[in-house]
């Protein structure tokens, strides 16, 4: 970047060796970002700086979604009252030593923070009434047991095959550990056929561990009330299609489904979904 | 963005030879085989984090334990006319999802192979790679080789089954080279070092396929050992390059007959000057092209055009 600005802070905090959790658009469920929406908006938290785009983002125009043009956004956001700071992003497309060094920097020395906990979904073949199961990698042995009280799934063996790239999270663990940060992955495997669609159930399982974990006091009548409405939704779906429902209750034994019948699952329930 | 030196040698009128993965990792075999025959041993790196994103993590019972980075690294060799110095990347520091080397890390990246290079006093650096041609796989693979300076022009047409751009039909002794076989060229101009890209020729319906074709590799290897005045043992490249023939040969031969017909008139191709070029006109050679377009899917471009 050439000493160019790579982030900007805005105004002063009252923290003290918070907690930072960071999510990426673009997750499956958008998972990440829904958490962490969940707890800007139910903590009042408020905007404190961002990581400007230039160098780590294409500047050749912008994408239309929903018929409205975006533009890439990496921006903290910090609850003093609770101790806790809040990354969300898209995922840079380039020049990630710099980006997650910036973020780094912005955890470090501008607001201290004490641990770091990256939010991810994985894809399941699970149905959606299964329990959401919660995974960490850590980047400190000694985390794990500070960890395991909370139901988490701490013992993951993992090596990533030819040509599969680590992620991005992973990415940021490792260069928080040459800094003695320590760090979090956090993962929840949402069903397949939710991937383009919201899983509140496993965005309450990551609100529920940091409420726990940290006492934040969240209010989870929201998102109750989206598992509720979801749950209404998918109940309409079954009477109207008991063939579906079959599918889904042949999941929940542990049985695949074949290709059609996955596609036609993911079909439906996303008409379903979208509909309600 | 700097280099870790692990020895400082002093070196003789040393030559650099460089290669990065590209089509059919011709230039990477070639100088792999060419390194390891020497025994030569590491110099320095460069520090991949700033140019690359990871391709490697190892979670051990829940903990990160290790995150590995695309290798860039420098290795040297002690011979007779000219000292070696080999450069061996592992990938091309690239933009926006790309394969080959673009942009500002790729312009970084080769100043830094250049800054090696003339620390040790390099006068000359060789780069390597695939030139993407109109050939059947069983045709021996020339050399297209492509200097920096005119001044060297004289030197290369000596050398045998080597070609010019100029000696390409319809050329004009115009083209491109892709990635940092050609930025390093380029670079190594602006700072006046002498510098030339040698690339063997892979057949045109390869360059889509993850296959290497160390077929292209052995004739770089064959001009390198002339342009360096020294003997080079062929038997390993000259295994892998029969190996590799006969697994594309197996392969062809369970080709529907329709494209086998098509690619046997590339036996009687060339690319070389009209005068040479008898046994197929310009319109065959574009509709053997454009047929086995239909057949295979190609995929990007190559490092050379």
């Amino acid at each position: 970047m050439n000493g160019e600005e790579v982030s900007r802070i805005h105004g002063k905090h009252a923290l003290e060796k918070p907690v930072l959790i960071v999510a990426w658009e673009e997750d499956a469920s958008n998972l990440g970002v829904r958490t962490v929406d969940y707890l800007i908006e139910g903590l009042g938290c408020r905007e404190f700086g961002e990581i400007l785009p230039e160098g780590f983002f294409p500047m050749a125009g912008v994408n239309v979604v929903d018929d409205v043009a975006q533009f890439p956004e990496s921006k903290f956001y910090i609850s003093d009252e609770r101790n806790l700071v809040i990354f969300r992003s898209n995922i840079p497309r380039t020049g990630w030593h710099g980006f997650l060094n910036a973020v780094l920097d912005v955890a470090g020395h501008d607001c201290n923070v004490s641990e770091i906990y990256t939010l991810g979904a994985m894809i399941s073949s699970a149905a959606h009434t299964a329990p959401r199961l919660l995974i960490s990698i850590v980047n400190q042995k000694e985390m794990k047991e500070e960890l395991e009280p909370f139901n988490i799934m701490t013992g993951t063996d993992y090596e990533n095959p030819p040509g599969q790239k680590p992620t991005l999270s992973s990415y940021l663990v490792w260069l928080a550990r040459q800094r003695n940060i320590r760090g979090v992955n956090l993962w929840v495997p949402v069903p397949y056929y939710l991937v383009s669609l919201d899983d509140p159930r496993a965005c309450k399982r990551l609100v529920y561990f940091f409420n726990s974990k940290f006492d934040l006091g969240v209010d989870f009548s929201a998102l109750d009330a989206q598992i509720s409405q979801q749950n209404s939704s998918i109940a309409d779906l079954f009477q109207r299609s008991p063939e579906i429902e079959s599918l889904v209750r042949r999941l929940e034994t542990g049985e695949g489904l074949d290709g059609g019948e996955s596609e036609k699952l993911a079909r439906e329930m996303a008409e379903a979904l979208k509909k309600g | 963005m700097s280099i870790r030196y692990i020895k400082e040698p002093q070196l003789v009128d040393p030559v650099m030879i460089a290669s990065w993965p590209g089509i059919g990792n011709v230039g990477v075999i070639a100088v792999d085989t060419l390194r390891r025959s020497t025994r030569a041993e590491q110099l320095a790196y460069i520090e991949p984090q700033e140019f690359f994103y990871p391709n490697k993590v190892i979670i051990r019972g829940g903990e990160l334990v290790e995150m590995g980075f695309p290798s860039s690294e420098f290795y040297f060799h002690r011979n007779d006319r000219h000292d070696l110095i080999f450069f061996a990347g592992e990938e091309q520091p690239a933009e926006g999802g790309g394969v080959y080397a673009a942009g500002s890390r790729a312009y970084a990246m080769a100043n830094l192979v250049l800054d090696a290079a003339q620390k040790f006093g390099c006068r000359r650096i060789y780069t390597s790679g695939a030139a993407v041609a109109p050939i059947h796989h069983t045709a021996r693979s020339r050399v297209w080789a492509v200097p920096n300076s005119a001044d060297l022009l004289h030197e290369f047409k000596q050398y045998d089954n080597t070609i010019m751009m100029s000696d390409i039909e319809g050329r004009g002794g115009e083209g491109n080279i892709t990635g940092l076989n050609g930025l390093l060229l380029g670079i190594a101009r602006r700072r006046g070092v002498d510098a030339v890209c040698v690339m063997g020729e892979i057949p045109v319906y390869l360059q889509g396929f993850p296959f290497p074709y160390p077929k292209g590799s052995k004739s770089v290897l064959e001009v390198l050992a002339a342009a360096l005045g020294m003997v080079i043992d062929m038997d390993i490249i000259n295994q892998l390059a029969e190996q590799s023939e006969n697994e594309l040969s197996s392969l062809y031969e369970k080709l529907p007959h329709e494209i086998k017909d098509q690619l046997d008139r590339l036996k009687k191709a060339t690319v070389a000057a009209p005068e040479s070029s008898e046994a197929i006109t310009d319109e065959d050679k574009k509709k053997i092209l454009d047929d086995i377009d239909k057949f295979f899917k190609r995929e990007g471009g190559g490092e050379q055009q």
